[in-house]
């Protein structure tokens, strides 16, 4: 019992981090219609920034992170500018290119940081005893509450400002937006760069706990494709309810089934999610 | 088949014939990854060049290929040629679950699908090393007899030109058209009464069955089958020379798999470094010559005559 306490609440401790990272997704493919599969290695790149403003030039933990997180956006505005933009209304291309642009950054971390796991200092130490049970990092909780708090913030902005307003019009009807006089352009360009930034987010909150190496950004990107497809692809809560679901379900399985097979759950619940209701948990359309 | 055309794909074939005596043994070894590579490009063409879905599963087909023939052949003894059928057969029946299950919901389930698939499949590999020997490898028997890399070259250049005299075909025939009926626009073929998912579901078995057929042959040449065949960076580097010879023509694949199988020998002083140069070659093409080296040339003769 105390076991299966300890194995949910780290579920829900990942999957509100996955939740974070998928959100980036849900945004880019409901607004641009994009699979961009480099997006896992935006997440490294927070990861390794932050590491490396903390380490190299004696930076607090916040102005590194705050950085860092900038750094991301700007990346991925250059990323949307120069190799998105050209692929727009082809998804076969930009699929491709995408492809080809993980390959890129992956090799040049390889390069750059080298093969050796880094990590960002903790923010805070020590632990907690949770319901009187077990002893829970705090980093571990500080990092659930911030993830917790980011996505709420940014359903907050998607929902309730005109930012967010603007960038539902055009993932539900480019054309009519665009008659309405917004710039379906510049707002890919920024929500491609704010997906990046909700990827470099979860980045951020998680390698803390987990240090980062060169090829863990393509995990980072399937399991955030696999929350998306079982939330739906149009629905943002549907993508923290699949992050929560996935977590919950990736940490139970390896308790109690094998550890080896961790990844593997996720795929299984893809398949499943596409044979048995394609628009997944929250979704109303498929994409074509 | 234009007769320029036909004239330089038997000079190809003389030149490919003659070649296990000209050059040394370490290049010979060179030139038979290389047609290993041109079968799997080829076959991956045919659904990304010519019906316009991009499957990430072409790796972990040929994987399927080679750990379902050399698992037969380790355990059981059954000859490498009963092994690769049977391979062939679990591929195509497979690619026909996955893609009657995806296809008809359009290309980015396809895609995303293709890709868990292949991760599955990987690390299903990795974990049973009871059978499967995991990263360390499975040593598995010569295709027949005694090892020889000429009967090797030989058997894999029959392959490669029989798949691509038979994609030919396939490709002139109504079912080509429907090919690209489909890729051109799924709606005005679909009108015109296109059995879109059929035609799509028909290109995928090909090319997962093609799949399966190189990864057997090159796994019984290697002798030695480790997870590196079923993973993401052999389906990069199909991914790459398909894009950089050129995507939806036949010689395409060709060129782009020979190419980078010669540039990865010049630069391989710089060790993993490697990979980090095709992606980038890769890159430049995919945005500036979306039409490959074939295309780009094609183009520059047209403009001169």
């Amino acid at each position: 019992m105390v076991d299966l306490l300890l194995y949910l609440t780290n579920g829900i401790v990942m999957g509100t981090s996955y939740a974070l990272c998928a959100l980036g997704v849900a945004l880019v493919v409901g607004v641009m219609r994009v699979i961009n599969f480099a997006h896992g290695e935006f997440y490294v790149l927070a990861g390794y920034l932050s590491a490396t403003f903390a380490s190299a030039l004696h930076l607090g933990i916040f102005p590194s992170i705050a950085m860092s997180i900038l750094c991301v956006f700007f990346v991925g505005l250059v990323v949307e500018r120069f190799l998105i933009r050209p692929t727009y209304g082809n998804e076969m291309y930009s699929l491709i290119i995408t492809f080809i642009l993980y390959i890129i950054v992956e090799n040049l971390y390889l390069f750059i940081f080298g093969p050796y796991p880094q990590k960002p200092p903790n923010w805070v130490s020590g632990s907690q005893n949770l319901f009187g049970l077990f002893y829970y990092g705090n980093q571990r909780l500080v990092s659930f509450v911030t993830a917790a708090l980011l996505i709420s913030i940014f359903l907050v902005v998607l929902h309730k400002t005109w930012l967010g307003r603007v960038i539902r019009a055009v993932a539900i009807d480019r054309e009519m937006a665009s008659l309405l006089g917004v710039n379906p352009t510049r707002i890919n360009f920024f929500s491609f760069g704010l997906g990046c930034v909700l990827a470099g987010a979860a980045g951020i909150v998680l390698t803390p706990i987990f240090p980062v190496v060169p090829t863990v950004g393509v995990g980072i990107s399937l399991t955030a494709f696999v929350v998306v497809v079982l939330g739906g692809m149009d629905s943002f809560l549907g993508a923290v309810v699949g992050g929560l679901i996935l977590g919950i379900v990736e940490n139970l399985g390896v308790a109690y089934i094998s550890s080896g097979y961790k990844h593997l759950f996720g795929f299984v619940i893809l398949i499943l999610v596409l044979f048995l209701k394609p628009t997944g948990l929250f979704g109303h359309r498929q994409f074509q | 088949m234009k007769r320029a055309n036909l004239v330089s794909w038997c000079i190809a074939f003389v030149v490919a014939l003659i070649l296990p005596f000209l050059v040394s043994d370490y290049w010979l070894h060179s030139l038979i990854s290389g047609l290993f590579y041109v079968l799997m490009a080829s076959s991956w063409n045919l659904i990304a060049g010519y019906t316009g879905q991009v499957s990430f599963a072409h790796a972990a087909f040929a994987g399927i290929g080679c750990y379902t023939s050399g698992i037969l052949a380790v355990k059981f003894g059954i000859p490498p040629f009963f092994g690769i059928l049977t391979g062939i057969i679990l591929a195509a029946l497979l690619s026909l679950t996955l893609g009657a299950l995806c296809i008809r919901m359009g290309g980015i389930y396809l895609s995303l699908t293709t890709l868990g698939f292949s991760e599955i499949v990987r690390i299903i590999i990795q974990n049973e090393y009871k059978i499967t020997r995991g990263t360390m490898g499975l040593k598995v028997p010569f295709l027949f007899g005694n090892y020889s890399k000429i009967t090797a070259f030989y058997i894999m250049l029959a392959a490669v030109v029989l798949v691509l005299v038979g994609i030919y075909f396939v490709l002139k025939s109504d079912l080509g058209l429907q090919f690209r009926a489909v890729q051109n626009d799924e709606i005005a073929a679909a009108s015109v009464g296109v059995p879109v998912v059929f035609v799509r579901l028909t290109a995928f078995v090909m090319a997962g069955s093609l799949a399966a057929l190189a990864g057997g042959l090159y796994g019984h040449y290697l002798l030695l089958i480790t997870p590196h065949i079923p993973s993401l960076d052999t389906m990069f580097l199909v991914l790459a020379m398909t894009v950089i010879g050129g995507m939806g023509t036949m010689a395409g694949p060709v060129v782009g798999a020979l190419f980078l199988e010669i540039l990865s020998e010049y630069i391989r002083v710089y060790g993993e470094f490697h990979v980090l140069v095709f992606a980038i070659v890769a890159m430049i093409f995919a945005r500036f010559f979306p039409q490959g080296i074939v295309g780009f040339m094609g183009n520059l003769i047209k403009q001169k005559t």
